[in-house]
Order: C-alpha cells, then structure tokens, then sequence
C-alpha cells in the first residue's frame, strides 16, 4: 500500500502473449479471412456466369472475360447477358455490406441498418412515385431511388441532431420516418392502375437482373471512388466506436468524421438500392457475419463488403435457378434474412442490448 | 516536459445556463490534483472543460500560453489524455486492441503503425499489470482489471497531462487503492501530471497534493489537503456535519461524518487523543 514504492506487475507475461503477438496474430487472421471472402466472392461470380438455361465450364466464362474466347456464342452469353448482371450482384453486394457494417459500428447497435432507418424506404418512395405517376424511364426510375435515399437520410440526420448524434435517437427516427414513407407507398400504389402497380411491386422486392449498364456503371464509379475511403474511414471509426468522449480525447473530429462516414454509407446503400431496388437483409447480416469470422480480428469493413457481395450473388444464383421461373432476388434475401433478424432480436433482448 | 494547464474566466455549460462560470483555475504542474464536491457541483464539467471536450461559453482554457480551442484536436491528444466515467468498448474487443487504440493521435491517415506505437502499448500494458491480459477479451475481465486496461489505453496516448472522471466508481476499495496507487507511481516515475475528478474525499485527501473544493460551479477551497480540508470547508462543499481527524497510518485529513445515529459523543478534532486508545465519552469503546 506504500505509495513510494513502484508496484511491479504481478506476474511477468507468459511467452506468446505479448501485446505486439497478440496484434500480429490479429492482423495475420484478419488478412487471412479478408482475403478468403474476397475470393468467395469471385467464385461465386465466376458460377453465378456458368449456370443457367447453357451450362458453362469455368474455364470457358474465365477465358470469355480474358478475351481468348474463340467462340462467339459462349462471348454473347458471358460478356452480353450474364457479366452485367453478376458484375451488379457483386458491386451491389460489397456496397450494401460496407453501408450496413459502417451504420452498425457507428451507432453501435446491430438493427442499425439502412434497411430499418429510412434509406430505403426514402429510395422506394421515391422510385415507386415516379413508376406510378410519370411513368418514368428504368434510368429515371434508379435516379430518383437515389435522390430519395439521399433526401430522406438527410431528413432522418437533420431530425435526430440534437447538439449531437446519439445513435438511439437515430435509429427511432429513423424508423418513424421510414414507417411513413412505406405507408405513402402503400398509398400510391393502392392508387395506381394494374401494370404499374405491379411494376411498383417488382421494384420494390429488388433484383440484380433488374439494372440497366446506365446503373450499373453509376454503381461501379461510386464503389471505386468510396470504397477506399471507407477503408481509410475505418480508422476514425475504431475511435469512434468507444463513445464520444473517448474518441474526441483520442483527438478524433468527432462530428466531422462520423458525417464522413454516414455520408459514406448513405451514398453507397444509395447507388446500390438505385440499381437492384430496395434487397432487404443483406446490409443487416453482412455485417455481423463478417465479424463472427473475423472474431476479434480488424479489418472488418472490407470483409462485410465481401460477405454482402457473397450473400447477393448466391441469393441471385438461388432466385435465378433453383424454380421453374427466375424469381426477385429480394425474395431469397428476405426468405433468409427475416429467420435472422428474428434471432437477432431474441438474443438483443437476452443480453439487454440492441435496444 | 512542463506544461501550464489553466482556465481564465473559464464558463462552461451544456447549452442551458453555465455549470461553471467565471472560474479562474491552474492545474499544478507534475503533481497529482483532486477535484471533490458534491454532485453536480461542476467538478465532471470542469474536467471536460480542460480536456476539450466541451467548447467553453465563456473565457478560455490555456495549455502553455495556446487557448485549447486554437489547437487541433490531434495536437491537444498528445498532450492531454482523458478516461471518461464510463468509457464504452465493442464486445468482442481485446486487451491489446482496445490498448492500441490509445496511440491514434500519433498515427497518420497512411503511415499507420510503427515499432515505437508497440514499445508504446507494451509499456503501457506493463506499467498497469496488465501485460499477461493482451490476449483476452475485455468483456471477460473483472470490473478493477477493466479500469486497469482502460487506463494502459490513456497510458498509451503517452500525455504529459492525464484527467480522469471518477476512475475508481463500481471499484471496491482494494481495487480503489491499486489504482490510486498505480497513478501515483505513474506520477511519481514519470512525472505525469494528473487531474482526478473523486467521489470519496479521505481517499482524496490521501492522494492529492493538490485540492480543489468545487460547489455550484465555484471553487470554494484550494490548495494541499492538509491545509484546505477541515469540518467548515468540509460543511461548505458538501453540507455535511462532520469532523476532520488527521489520518493515524498517514497524517492526512480524514473525514468522519456525524450523521444522526451512532454518535457517541466527543472526538477527535485536527490531533488524535494522547491516549488513542480510549474514544473520550465512549467508556468501553476502544480504538485497536
């Protein structure tokens, strides 16, 4: 208890648990499963282009893509019909997955996903306004899904700001104002004639066959430009993640950054829900699932990116094969989200979190 | 490294009327400093006004001639760490993780970790016994191992200047003690100045070589404990009918509240009795 003598550690650390092998170890397991998924990812991309009506090998889809076909009709279906649609799954997939693991990380809560907070209701309003009352062109309809999102994520991040952001007050409003977009869409399509409703209806349950090249190039720009900044983001977010008053005394811009990183994830759901419609579940699980295989490992942002784009091309390949007719991709994903999300809430509630 | 921590007609507030208002404060510098008072005196308030983390209403906080405010937020974390009262982590967060998120304001958006941010964690994780938990998961350790790791994160930061808001609530009190004594070694081998908002004021008493007596957003009494603390100081801050003996193992004030049950009359008052081992006015009674 004497204050003048230094109290030594009580034991000296037993050989392999040194902080510096700890994070080693964390970083080699990290890279390990990033890597992994991104791979998984590929495959999947790479089937997702042999299977269908003309079965294909491997190496026939490989060598289409690497231009060393030889045969005309195996390029007409790899490169003409097929790569569009796989190369939406995935781009969709990986920016619905880091848009979701952002919000989650953010306001730490794992219901925090744009699919519950208004951003894609405000998209679907949207997109559902212009099918039903202007008729409107495929490209018109995705760039009005994206100014809705955008719109209404301002709205729900303008009526939660209360000298700050706390991500409970978030997640309530954004569930309010998510309730009243849904109950408009439910108004206008109750409204609109037979076709266009039920041109409403496939809209809103999202398919990756659904995107013209106009979105899927719109989709594939804004990865390129914010995927990297999401990964520098990550950073910031870490601090983030241990509440403001930690990361404002770490020196992290709290407020700034934590825009920075909304703004990220908002605009991401937004070019992805534009181009495949509003695919329910895929950001909600892509997050936690990356993390359960990450365990206690970094790095999480990209392999959430990689476990949405999984999860949505072997939603698509299931949707697309497994029934007499090609189905919605949103009906896989909400066929399999929806057991989740009810697990989610059950145990949320057991350890008294999740709100 | 000596810094010059003070607020100058300091006044902070959350936006409604000032908690702390017109306050003239120094932290002395390379020396343990104890904010007392009772709750919601101000005392959290003024902690996170010297800390950055809120924007004072009035007057300024100045770090070595520099109004914090003027400073960028990364300048300011490498000079003054702070542990919040109730710092929050994610689940399945290690030791070492949690740790090394202490060295970001001496990271760089690209050159992100280097072999002195190591030698930085590994120290920190030594000075607080906590090297052999590197592995674990925070959620797994007790509540006085917790508040070891999250102080080796402020340890990390590697600051001249370390605030801490109430770091020993929900500790019993042998976890109290070691971390009270563990920031005094920090103290005492480093030199790192340290600024502790505390609830229980002997074991502020005993710690502080600085005292700063907070009621209703003013200080009432400064200076070392031995001079500030005695039963009109004590009744000012806190409303509390007490007397004040000094401490028999250490000879700093301690603090006997009176209450209105148990009292048997007489006391100590500043000196104990010549024969400590009868309690005047309490026949049968004895100290041993």
């Amino acid at each position: 208890m004497s204050t003048q003598t230094l109290s030594p550690p009580p034991q000296a650390p037993p050989v392999g648990t040194r902080a510096a092998d700890v994070r080693r170890a964390r970083r080699r397991l990290g890279l390990l499963v990033t890597t992994g998924l991104g791979l998984l990812a590929l495959a999947l991309l790479v089937l997702t282009m042999m299977v269908g009506s003309y079965g294909l090998t491997p190496w026939e889809v490989v060598a289409s893509l690497a231009h060393q076909s030889q045969d005309p009709a195996t390029d007409f279906i790899v490169r003409g019909l097929r790569l569009p649609v796989a190369a939406t799954g995935l781009a969709a997939g990986i920016a619905l997955g880091v848009s979701g693991a952002i919000f989650q990380k953010l306001l730490n809560n794992p219901l925090a996903s744009p699919d519950f907070v208004g951003v894609s209701s405000g998209a679907s309003l949207a997109a559902v306004a212009s099918i039903v009352l202007f008729n409107a062109s495929s490209v018109a309809i995705s760039g009005s899904a994206l100014i809705g999102a955008l719109v209404s994520a301002t709205l729900v991040y303008v009526l939660a700001f209360r000298g700050g952001l706390s991500g409970y007050r978030f997640i309530l409003v954004g569930i309010g104002v998510s309730e009243l977009m849904l109950s408009l869409v439910g108004y206008i399509v109750a409204r609109a004639e037979l076709f266009e409703a039920r041109q409403a209806m496939t809209w809103l349950v999202g398919s990756v066959g659904q995107a013209g090249p106009g979105q899927l190039w719109a989709l594939i720009v804004a990865l390129v430009v914010l995927l990297p900044v999401a990964i520098l983001l990550e950073r910031p977010l870490r601090s983030l993640e241990l509440g403001d008053d930690t990361a404002r005394a770490l020196g992290t811009r709290v407020e700034l950054h934590r825009l920075a990183l909304i703004a990220v994830s908002v605009v991401l759901i937004a070019f992805a829900t534009a181009a495949v419609g509003p695919v329910l579940f895929v950001a909600l699980v892509a997050g936690p699932l990356a993390r359960r295989l990450l365990g206690p490992a970094g790095g999480h942002v990209l392999a959430a990116g990689f476990v949405g784009a999984s999860l949505l091309l072997s939603s698509d390949l299931i949707a697309a094969n497994a029934f007499s007719s090609p189905l919605p991709t949103g009906l896989v994903t909400g066929a399999v989200g929806a057991p989740y999300l009810v697990w989610l809430l059950v145990t949320a509630n057991r350890q008294g979190l999740g709100g | 490294m000596t810094h010059e921590l003070r607020g100058r007609d300091l006044s902070l507030g959350y936006g409604g009327d000032d908690v702390v208002s017109h306050l003239d404060v120094e932290v002395p510098d390379g020396r343990i400093t104890m904010i007392v008072g009772a709750n919601a005196c101000g005392k959290s308030t003024l902690l996170r006004g010297m800390a950055r983390l809120l924007r004072p209403s009035g007057g300024q906080v100045v770090l070595d001639g520099r109004s914090l405010q003027d400073m960028r937020s990364i300048d300011v974390a490498k000079l003054i760490g702070l542990l919040p009262q109730s710092p929050v982590a994610p689940d399945s967060i290690t030791v070492a993780d949690l740790v090394g998120r202490g060295r970001y304001p001496h990271q760089g958006w690209f050159r992100q970790w280097r072999s002195e941010d190591e030698l930085a964690v590994q120290a920190a994780l030594e000075a607080t016994g906590t090297a052999d938990l590197a592995g674990r998961p925070l959620a797994e350790l007790s509540g006085g191992q917790r508040q070891r790791v999250w102080v080796a994160m402020a340890l990390a930061q590697d600051t001249d200047l370390l605030l801490l808001d109430e770091p020993t609530t929900f500790l019993d009190i042998n976890h109290q003690v070691e971390l009270l004594d563990l920031l005094t070694d920090l103290n005492r081998e480093r030199g790192t100045t340290i600024v502790i908002v505390l609830h229980d004021l002997n074991l502020a008493c005993r710690y502080a070589d600085h005292i700063i007596a907070m009621r209703r957003g003013v200080i009432l009494a400064e200076g070392s404990p031995r001079e500030v603390i005695d039963a009109s100081v004590v009744t000012a801050v806190f409303g509390l009918d007490c007397e004040v003996i000094l401490d028999p193992l250490t000879g700093a004030p301690m603090v006997l509240p009176r209450g209105r049950h148990h009292i048997c009359g007489g006391g100590w008052r500043r000196e104990p009795p010549a024969d400590p081992q009868s309690v005047r006015g309490c026949p049968g009674l004895r100290l041993g």
